[in-house]
């Protein structure tokens, strides 16, 4: 099949980069994405870049998601050369500045999916911020 | 042109020209003894001046198979200690490992001598045929092993690796701490470097390539 449009390839280019970056409130959040497990494990871990675009300190205080059982904010630490995970029930994004979740730092921790993901699937996770702000963000899942 | 300006353009002129005389050296120094001028300290590795062999252990591997001394012997072994629950750091590696597998199986002859085992610290949770199932997924080759926490505890502490299972009664996902270097033994069972974090495939492969041909020249 041709495309004799433009105007509609760029409108479908457009909507397929929609996942990949979201914003609410004054924060934005790109490159979301969760790391695809071996088969029948119940861990993983979501990483994304976030940034505060307003003047004010903002907090985020909690994450859920229709697609897992529970989701939380950790932080892999490494203390004594041996690492390990740290709940943190809430993250300071700084006024103007961006907050990284990475491998090997902050990420989200997500448990128990309710079906399995695997690379090339996408799940919302909705973050929800101090203040009552709720950014639904698309994750994808990546091998 | 005055005399100090005259002066000082010939004084950067050999500068300039000591600088590439030396570089041509370097280079040439480096052509020769590549893989020894490439073991300068770095923060990827560090190469043990005096391997230690290692003394009994006994373990099990993903298919019940008896893993001991006797299984790290003939072959250089990558040994990372880690659990399966865990989200961030052990999927990390592992498949920073599978890629440091395929390049090092793609670069040098002889990639069947080499073997890489995760070692899970909590056998409470994780067992044979989950180990499988976990490491085949980063690479087919890679071999699960665990035990009991008397045994792990033996070779760990013969590798200064640390770890320690934090099981809590009622709670389902206890927390458990690990180290993150990789070790690397050699085809006599000895503890001869150890690779630390980040960890990245290539440095892996490169360092691996040098280790190997210092071992084989030592050997000759």
């Amino acid at each position: 099949m041709r495309w004799r449009h433009p105007v509609i390839v760029c409108l479908i280019s457009a909507l397929s980069l929609v996942p990949a970056a979201s914003a609410g409130g004054g924060v934005s959040v790109r490159d979301a994405w969760i790391r695809e497990t071996p088969p029948g494990m119940t861990m993983m871990a979501g990483y994304m870049q976030m940034r505060n675009n307003t003047s004010r300190p903002q907090f985020l205080v909690a994450a859920s998601s229709s697609g897992f059982e529970s989701v939380m904010i950790h932080r892999t630490v490494v203390k004594d050369g041996m690492a390990g995970m740290v709940h943190l029930s809430q993250i300071e994004l700084a006024p103007d500045a961006g907050l990284i979740f990475a491998p090997g730092g902050n990420h989200l921790m997500l448990m128990n999916p309710r079906l399995a993901l695997r690379a090339g699937d996408a799940v919302v996770v909705k973050l929800e911020f101090r203040g009552g702000l709720v950014l639904p963000v698309t994750f994808e899942v990546r091998r | 042109m005055n005399k100090i300006s005259l002066k000082f353009s010939t004084m950067i002129t050999t500068v300039a020209l000591a600088a590439m005389l030396a570089g041509v050296w370097l280079a040439e120094i480096y052509r020769q003894h590549d893989s020894r001028a490439m073991l300068l300290p770095d923060r990827v590795m560090t190469l043990f001046p005096d391997p230690k062999p290692l003394t009994a252990f006994a373990l099990t591997d993903d298919k019940n198979r008896v893993f001991d001394l006797a299984s790290l012997k003939g072959k250089w072994s990558f040994l990372f200690f880690g659990f399966t629950h865990c989200p961030d750091v052990c999927p990390t590696t592992l498949a920073v490992l599978a890629r440091a597998r395929d390049s090092i199986a793609k670069n040098m002859a002889g990639a069947e001598d080499i073997q890489f085992v995760f070692i899970s610290v909590d056998p409470n949770r994780d067992t044979a045929s989950k180990l499988r199932q976990y490491v085949d997924y980063f690479d087919a080759t890679f071999l699960g092993v665990t035990g009991d926490s008397a045994q792990i505890g033996n070779l760990a502490a013969q590798l200064g690796a640390t770890y320690q299972v934090a099981i809590t009664p009622g709670l389902e996902n206890y927390p458990v701490y690990h180290t993150t270097a990789v070790f690397l033994l050699d085809p006599r069972a000895r503890s001869h470097a150890v690779f630390t974090p980040p960890h990245d495939a290539e440095a892996i492969s490169k360092r691996f390539k040098v280790v190997r041909e210092l071992a084989a020249g030592y050997a000759t």
